[in-house]
This record gives C-alpha cells, sequence and structure tokens, in this order.
C-alpha cells in the first residue's frame, strides 16, 4: 500500500526527482573521472534504468508514442481526413442508434427520482390491460403502504372555444406535479388541498407549448379562462417547457381528474369499473421497497377489491409493475388485450438496426485497414530504419497502433458530433416532445469513446502486425479485409434495396378496401357523455344527414375507422395451440359495402346477426387451414343488448389491412357493435364527387345536431399517408446507410485499386513494352480483386438472408427473399464497384514502358 | 580488472549495510563499497542507481539535500526504520545460506 503511496508521490514530483538523480549521476561522474575512470554508458539509458524502478516509464512511451503519432497523422493530411470521415460515418451512424436507445430507454425521464416510479398494468392470466378502473386506483391508493403515492393520467381530447381541432388534455390527480417534481413558470401547479374538494372551481393548467402557440406567450395569462367542452375553467399556471408529464405526446393542458365528469358532463370515468374506461397508473416506491415488495402487496390489495367488485375485477389479476421513469414505459400508451401479451414488437427492430449500422462500421473498419496496409508501403523506410535503431517488433506494433487510436478517438469525436446531430434532426423531423434531448450525456459520450477503441483494434491492430513484421505485401490478409467490405456493403445495399422494394409495394398496393375518396367523421361521444342510446340517435341522425348530401355514394360508422389508429382492438387467440392477433372491428352491416370489401363466401352481416362474425380470408386460412369456415364458432364478446354470446362464422371476406399495414397478412373480424362500443362509433363515408366540398358540410352538420360536438374529420387517403409516412422514414433511413456502404465500398476501392497499380508499375511497364493490349493491363490489374469481391459476394448475400427473419416484419408483402432486389442491389454494387475501380486502374494503362522500368 | 557481476539482491543488502553507518551520497557509497571490499567489488553507476531507487521506492531509505566533500548540492541516503528492519532480515538471511553453502562445500 505504501508502495502504491510512495510510486504516486513520484508521479507527482517526477520532474523533479528525476532531474535531481540526474544531478546525483552527474557528480558521481564527475567524480569517477577525478579518480581517473572512464568507460561510462548513455547518460540517458542509464538515467532511464533508474527511473525503471518506479513503474511510471509506460506513461513516458504513451507520451512518445503519441507525440509521434500526430505528428506523423498530420504529415499525412489527406489520409488522415479520409480516415476520420470514414470513421466518422461508421461511428456516427451507431452513435445515432444508440442515442436513440439511449433516450428511450436507458435515460430516466426528467423527473424528481425516476427510479422509484413504478407503472403498473392489470395482468390476469387470459388478459391484461395498461389502464386502470378509477376505483380500482383509488382503492390501491388508500390502502398501500410500499407506495408513498400514486398519479393517474387519463387522456381526453375536447372542444375548446377559440381553437381549431380538439384541445388534447390530461386529466391527473392533484399530486401529479409535486410527485414528478414540476415547477411551474408561471402561477401554480395544481395542488391537493385546492383542487381536490368536490365544490373546488374548475382550473387548468398550460403546457408551455400550448401557452405559446394558443396564447402567444402572455405572461399574464394567469386566472383567464377558458372554455372546454362548453364548462369554464380558470388557468391557474403555466408548466415549465421542460416537464415531460409522464406522456408522449404534447398535452395542451392538464386539469385535475376529479373534475374530469364535471367537465365531461355525463362521463363515467370515476365510478365505471368497465375494462376500457381507465386511467394509466404510477406509484412512488417508499424507501427500501422493491419492485416485488410492492407487487406482492398490490396483490393482496386486488383480491380485497375484487371480493367487492366480483364481476369486474378478473380472476387471479394482478398489478404487474414496469420501471416507470422511462421513455419505454410511455410508448404504451393505453393498450389492452385478451391473452398472453406479444412480445416487445420493437425488439426484432432494435436488433434489425443494431446490425445494419454495425456493418457500417464493419465496413468503415475493413476499408481503413485496407488503407494502412497499403500506406506500410510508402513506410517501410521508416519501419527497417527504425528496426535498424533497435526498436523491437513489439514497440513498432505498439507505436502503430497508437496512430489507430488515435484515429479512433479523432473519429470519435467526429462520430458524436455527427451522431447526435442526425439524432437531433430525427427528433425535430417526427415531432417529439422537447424533453426529449438528444444532447450527449455520459453513456452517449462512453459509447461514441469505445466504439472508436473497439474500431482501433478492428482495423488498426493486424495492419500494425503486419506491417511490423513487414508482411504488409502478403495478399491474403489484403483479400480478407477487400472480402469484409465487399460482405457488409452488400448486406447493406440488399437491406436496402428491400425496403424500398416494399415501401414501392406498400404504396402501389392496395390495402384492400377503398381509402381514396372516403372520409371517416369520429365525434367522440364518450368524451362528451353520450350514453349508448343517445350515441345511437347521434349516429343515425348524422349518417341520415349524411346521405342527403350531394356527391355521397355511402354512409356507414363502425367503431374502429380504417386507418384511424384509434380504438384498435387487438384480440389474442390460440388455435391448435398457435397464437393469433385478431383485429377486432365493431360495424354497422352496410359497412363492408361502403368500403367496398367484397364477400368471398357466406354473406355479409344484416342487423339481426348479433351473433355473427364475418373473417378475412387470411384469418379464416390461419384458423382452418383446410376445413370451411362457414358455421364455426369464433370467439365470444357482448352483443347489441350486453349479453355475452359466441360468435358464428357467417361470411368471409376479402382480406382487408383496417390497421397493421404492415402486417404480412389481413386478420380482421368484422360484428355487429355491442352496448358499450356505440359511444365510440365513427361514420365512414364514401364519395363519388370529391372530398373538399364535404368536410366543411360535416362540421356544419354535425353542430346542427349537437353544438357541442366538434367531431374530427378525416380523409381516408391522408391517414393512409400518414402511417406510409413511418415507413418512408425507415426507408429513407434503409436507403442513407445502403448509400453510404456503397460510399464507403468505393473509396475502398479506389484506394486499394491505385495502390495495386502502383505496385505494379515495372510488370506493367514490361508488358505493355512486349505489346500488350489495355484490356489485359486492366485484368491484371483488376483479376486480383475478383476472388476476394466475388467472396464477399456470396457472404453478403448470405448475410441478407440470414437477417431475413429479422426484415419478416419490416417488409409489405414482398418476400424477405425477393429475388429483384438481392440481383439489383448486387449488380449495382458491382456496377459501382467496377466504375470506381477504373479511374485508377487508368493510371497504369498511360504508364510510359521506359519510366515505368526505372521504377523500383 | 575483471569486472564482477554482484548479484541484485547482494548489492541491495551492501547499499543497506553502508547507510547503516550514517547518510551518505551516491558516489560515496559506491566508494564505500569499493574500498571496503578491498577494491574487488565494483558497483557501477548503471546498477547503483536503479537499486538506490528501489530502496527509496521500497520506503527503507529517504533522501534529503547535503553538501559533499567538494561542496556540491547533492543527496544524501540515510535507512529509514523501515530499511534497518530490512537490513537485520536480509543479514539473518543471508548468514543462513552462507553458512549453508558453507556446511555443503565443507563436508560434500
Amino acid at each position: 500500500m505504501s508502495d502504491i503511496f510512495r510510486r504516486i508521490q513520484y508521479l507527482l514530483n517526477r520532474r523533479r526527482l528525476d532531474e535531481e538523480l540526474a544531478g546525483d549521476m552527474e557528480f558521481h561522474r564527475e567524480m569517477a573521472e577525478r579518480g581517473g575512470r572512464r568507460n561510462f554508458g548513455d547518460t540517458l539509458r542509464l538515467r532511464e534504468d533508474a527511473r525503471e524502478a518506479w513503474g511510471w516509464m509506460w506513461i513516458d512511451r504513451l507520451g512518445q508514442d503519441l507525440r509521434y503519432a500526430v505528428r506523423v497523422l498530420r504529415n499525412a493530411p489527406g489520409f488522415t481526413l479520409a480516415a476520420v470521415l470514414m470513421l466518422a460515418l461508421g461511428i456516427g451512424v451507431n452513435v445515432a442508434a444508440f442515442g436513440f436507445f439511449n433516450l428511450i430507454v436507458l435515460k430516466p425521464l426528467p423527473v424528481r427520482d425516476p427510479d422509484t416510479l413504478l407503472r403498473f398494468k392489470r395482468s390476469a392470466p387470459e388478459r391484461y390491460a395498461y389502464a386502470l378502473p378509477y376505483q380500482e386506483m383509488a382503492f390501491v391508493r388508500s390502502h398501500t403502504k410500499t407506495l408513498s403515492a400514486v398519479l393517474a393520467l387519463n387522456t381526453a381530447r375536447l372542444t375548446m372555444e377559440g381553437k381549431e381541432g380538439p384541445a388534447s388534455v390530461h386529466f391527473v390527480t392533484t399530486n401529479f406535479f409535486s410527485e414528478l417534481g414540476a415547477a411551474p413558470k408561471f402561477g401554480r401547479l395544481l395542488d391537493e388541498a385546492r383542487d381536490e374538494a368536490p365544490d373546488a372551481p374548475l382550473v387548468a393548467v398550460l403546457s408551455h407549448g400550448f401557452w405559446r402557440g394558443q396564447f402567444g406567450s402572455d405572461p399574464a395569462v394567469v386566472g383567464r379562462t377558458i372554455r372546454l367542452n362548453g364548462r369554464l375553467l380558470s388557468i391557474v399556471g403555466v408548466a415549465a417547457e421542460e416537464f415531460s408529464g409522464l406522456s408522449m405526446d404534447k398535452p395542451d393542458l392538464w386539469a385535475p381528474l376529479v373534475q374530469q365528469p364535471q367537465i365531461v358532463t355525463g362521463s363515467h370515468l370515476l365510478t365505471d369499473l368497465k375494462e376500457g374506461a381507465g386511467v394509466r397508473t404510477w406509484g412512488r416506491m417508499q424507501p427500501g421497497v422493491t419492485p416485488q415488495g410492492v407487487e406482492q402487496e398490490l396483490r393482496y390489495i386486488i383480491a380485497d377489491f375484487r371480493q367487492q367488485h366480483p364481476a369486474e375485477i378478473w380472476e387471479k389479476e394482478s398489478l404487474a409493475s414496469q420501471p416507470g421513469g422511462y421513455a419505454k414505459s410511455l410508448m404504451i400508451g393505453d393498450r389492452s388485450g385478451t391473452g398472453t401479451e406479444q412480445p416487445d414488437k420493437l425488439y426484432p427492430l432494435a436488433v434489425l438496426i443494431g446490425s445494419l449500422v454495425f456493418l457500417i462500421l464493419a465496413a468503415a473498419c475493413s476499408n481503413l485497414g485496407g488503407l494502412l496496409l497499403a500506406r506500410g508501403v510508402s513506410r517501410e523506410r521508416e519501419i527497417s530504419i527504425r528496426t535498424a535503431i533497435g526498436a523491437g517488433t513489439g514497440r513498432l506494433i505498439r507505436q502503430l497502433f497508437t496512430e489507430s487510436v488515435v484515429l479512433g478517438l479523432l473519429g470519435s469525436a467526429a462520430g458524436l458530433a455527427l451522431g447526435c446531430l442526425v439524432l437531433k434532426l430525427m427528433m425535430v423531423w417526427t415531432g417529439a416532445p422537447d424533453w426529449l434531448d438528444p444532447t450527449p450525456d455520459w453513456p452517449v459520450t462512453a459509447f461514441a469513446t469505445g466504439i472508436g477503441f473497439v474500431s482501433a483494434i478492428l482495423f488498426g491492430l493486424a495492419p500494425a502486425i503486419q506491417v511490423a513484421r513487414q508482411r504488409h505485401r502478403s495478399t491474403f490478409s489484403k483479400q480478407l479485409l477487400i472480402g469484409a467490405q465487399v460482405a457488409a456493403s452488400c448486406v447493406l445495399l440488399i437491406v436496402a434495396g428491400l425496403l424500398i422494394r416494399a415501401l414501392d409495394h406498400a404504396l402501389s398496393a392496395s390495402p384492400g378496401f377503398e381509402y381514396e375518396k372516403a372520409i371517416a367523421v369520429m365525434p367522440g361521444l364518450g368524451s362528451h357523455g353520450y350514453t349508448p342510446e343517445q350515441s345511437r340517435a347521434y349516429v343515425d341522425a348524422l349518417k341520415d344527414r349524411m346521405r342527403e348530401l350531394p356527391g355521397v355514394a355511402s354512409v356507414s360508422a363502425t367503431a374502429t375507422p380504417p386507418l384511424a389508429g384509434s380504438n384498435v382492438m387487438v384480440v389474442g387467440v390460440t388455435i391448435d395451440g398457435r397464437h393469433l392477433d385478431v383485429h377486432w372491428n365493431r360495424v354497422d352491416p352496410g359497412f363492408l359495402e361502403t368500403m367496398k370489401i367484397p364477400i368471398r363466401a357466406g354473406r355479409t352481416l344484416t342487423s339481426s346477426d348479433t351473433a355473427g362474425i364475418l373473417i378475412s380470408e387470411s384469418l379464416a386460412r390461419k384458423s382452418w387451414p383446410n376445413e370451411n369456415p362457414l358455421g364455426k364458432h369464433f370467439l365470444s364478446g357482448e352483443d347489441p343488448t350486453g349479453a355475452q354470446v359466441p360468435y358464428t362464422v357467417i361470411g368471409i371476406t376479402r382480406d382487408a389491412r383496417m390497421d397493421a399495414l404492415e402486417d404480412p397478412d389481413s386478420v380482421d373480424a368484422y360484428m355487429l357493435p355491442g352496448k358499450d362500443d356505440l359511444t365510440k362509433m365513427a361514420v365512414v363515408v364514401r364519395m363519388s364527387g370529391s372530398l373538399e366540398s364535404i368536410v366543411p358540410a360535416v362540421s356544419s352538420i354535425a353542430r346542427s345536431i349537437d353544438p357541442r360536438v366538434h367531431p374530427r374529420v378525416q380523409t381516408l387517403k391522408g391517414a393512409f399517408q400518414q402511417k406510409m409516412e413511418g415507413i418512408e422514414r425507415g426507408t429513407a433511413a434503409a436507403a442513407v446507410l445502403g448509400a453510404s456502404a456503397l460510399l464507403l465500398a468505393c473509396l475502398g476501392i479506389v484506394g486499394l485499386v491505385a495502390y495495386a497499380v502502383s505496385r505494379k508499375m515495372k510488370e506493367i511497364g514490361i508488358r505493355m513494352a512486349l505489346g500488350a493490349r489495355p484490356g489485359h493491363i486492366l485484368s491484371l490489374v483488376l483479376m486480383q480483386f475478383s476472388r476476394p469481391v466475388a467472396a464477399g459476394l456470396i457472404v453478403g448475400v448470405g448475410g441478407a438472408a440470414a437477417l431475413s427473419d429479422l426484415l419478416r416484419r419490416q417488409l409489405f408483402g414482398i418476400s424477405p427473399l425477393d429475388p429483384v432486389a438481392y440481383v439489383a442491389a448486387t449488380a449495382l454494387f458491382i456496377a459501382t464497384v467496377v466504375l470506381a475501380a477504373l479511374i485508377p486502374a487508368r493510371r497504369a494503362l498511360r504508364v510510359n514502358p521506359t519510366t515505368a522500368l526505372r521504377c523500383d | 580488472m575483471p569486472k564482477k557481476e554482484m548479484p541484485a539482491g547482494a548489492l541491495v543488502l551492501l547499499i543497506l549495510r553502508v547507510l547503516h553507518s550514517g547518510p551518505v551520497h551516491g558516489y560515496a557509497i559506491a566508494q564505500k563499497i569499493y574500498m571496503l571490499s578491498a577494491e574487488v567489488l565494483h558497483v557501477e553507476e548503471g546498477s547503483l542507481y536503479p537499486a538506490l531507487q528501489k530502496i527509496l521506492l521500497k520506503g527503507w531509505a529517504t533522501s534529503e539535500w547535503g553538501l559533499s566533500e567538494t561542496n556540491r548540492k547533492v543527496r544524501f541516503y540515510s535507512l529509514t526504520p523501515a530499511g534497518r528492519q530490512q537490513l537485520e532480515t536480509e543479514l539473518a538471511d543471508y548468514s543462513r545460506v552462507a553458512e549453508a553453502i558453507q556446511s555443503v562445500l565443507k563436508t560434500a
């Protein structure tokens, strides 16, 4: 221990102590000379030997190596710039991908103590839901001992006077802001004492963005009133800009959850125990409590609650927890379903992106490795001089590798900047909330630095060993590097090709129903307190009035308007041990006719088919592969009278992807709406004339039926294009990756061919002197690349095929082995690389035989 | 004069022994060993100073400034309590090994 202490002390006073030692030795020498002795060794060497005892020599040597490396790289600015750019590209895409992962999964939300937040979902063996009935949440809140606080959130889109389109309102428990450590920008936030009482006045807290957009950043906004669903609310404060609010969407304002029924007249949110209604719930753990401990306690509490409400609370229900302080937990929203929950759908996508960005890095590294080997030739003289004056192989390898590490770290810095810029642009492009801040934090910086080191090892170590041993002329390692680079680039190009093909297919293919001339009118009756009976009357009135409009071909109603992404009901079924996700759609009898989805077998729904179900062809094939599905029983559910009935298949429809365009098969089922679905109904209209005329007409019709209701109107074409946007972004990203790979491959090939030409000058000269034709010379230069390129292509095609399982989910209606994509990508690659190779190869043809012969 | 290579351990033992009689500078250590060994053991600069650094590192000696006989500022090395301890241990070890070698030489 004290040894280490003395060593450190030495290190701190190294300069002084070294000088003292030198003084001692000089004195020693003087005295010895007086005594008539000579024949001393090299002073510096002797001093170094003496200092060795302290064990700090490696720092000196590292310093020397670094200084030398910097000098060498500065003397070759072209090479250094090219290398850093390649690395910046390779590292940058990795940093962007990791930065995104960090933002969503690793980085805690900007709230107080994110680590002690838990998000809860209802979980039973046969079903799950991410929203809890309000009463269940309240019961947990009043009985828990392991949680110090329970927070809840319910989102709604309400009509606000003076605002175009609905306002996004988040109803939250009054402890929401204080528990999350939020500070107001103006006024105050919600407060338990003032806002929880039954007679408390209606209040709202504005989000920063809404305050800026709707109120022009008016600092005197506090105390003003707004009219929401016809009720007056007074603005008590504005939240700070960085407040995340436990949601991925950007709410316009927050209001107390207990005031929800007063604002949404007739709402039963606080009393309704039915599934579907409910609040997202978080809990704050007491100090020293584990999530397992919380779950254990909640199991007993829920069991007690079930005693009071045996019909609504599920058998064997528990509240499963997951870390609630991370963006990932916010992405789930309000999903619910039956059967076991599908494993995370993001996982294969993450693996796919991870493999693609790593391939870019691999391409950049093998490229750079090739350049370093080629550079070894021009450094032969330097290496042999250094060997001659006594540098060992180990020392040389270390020196050469240090150069690579310096390059790697420069690449890290450039890659970090590039990656974070890309991430930032991505955030702006996708309209992510402001608090998702892509500024690099320490995990991202550490990742960038680490990957710089890893790439230094990948591209630098083998060439350093080869060059130090003067074996860099060996063709094998060079061919290996070319092969690796071709393989990586090839996989990237094929994947990009597949995604582009898939996008093209998706854009040209029909989702299986008429969407180009249709609109969906979503009145959102539930959030205006409509009962099922009132809803039916409203929807019928709306339909009748719409039919009277000129240019309307057909009108119908559905609980899940196609492509709108709202109210999507996914029901998990197990048939013969296979898991199937069925998209469950509650519709009017005329829905299929309005959407132009033909019936393939059986018959369509009539208003008396309370227990009838229509299923799509794909679903029929998956459920009963070799049987006639007509007349079979399929699932069960609530019929229009509210009773549970087993459904009987009465018809098979053509495939139509009502919502999930990315699913390879349409797994849709249609039945009449149950009692509870009526408040969610939307009206779909197919036009024969133009769409533009109808949108304003819809608004005035809706207002004439009930002035409170401002329906959301969406053209299905717009919704379709919106869905396609996500796919387009993914495809654009893949295309950029593919192009980067191609660019890297070209740069590498140009460098290597130029090198090959310069090595073969003499041979080319002789051949030309003997009358060789240009074609021969070209093939002499290029043929040496043919084998590694061919091998790389084979490996690349195989690699792309191996990724096909991951790709399957991202491709829309095309096979992951789509031959067009493979052939096109490979051909593009070969053509580009050959063209790139020809640029330096032309030099070979211009060689003057007499000059060439004089070359060494 | 043929160069006598000294075993590394022995040099440290000799230095510690020289320091035992009081603070000395580096050159004086070499001189003393040379004189006391009847001009047999010649300690080179190249082995003396590394050995001294090791002794400093181990904390067996400390160094401080002093004036040499030629009035030059040089470092004087002096034994620490730990160094004294080490000297005793090494002396004991040495005698045991020397005796053992002697006994083998006499009887074998």
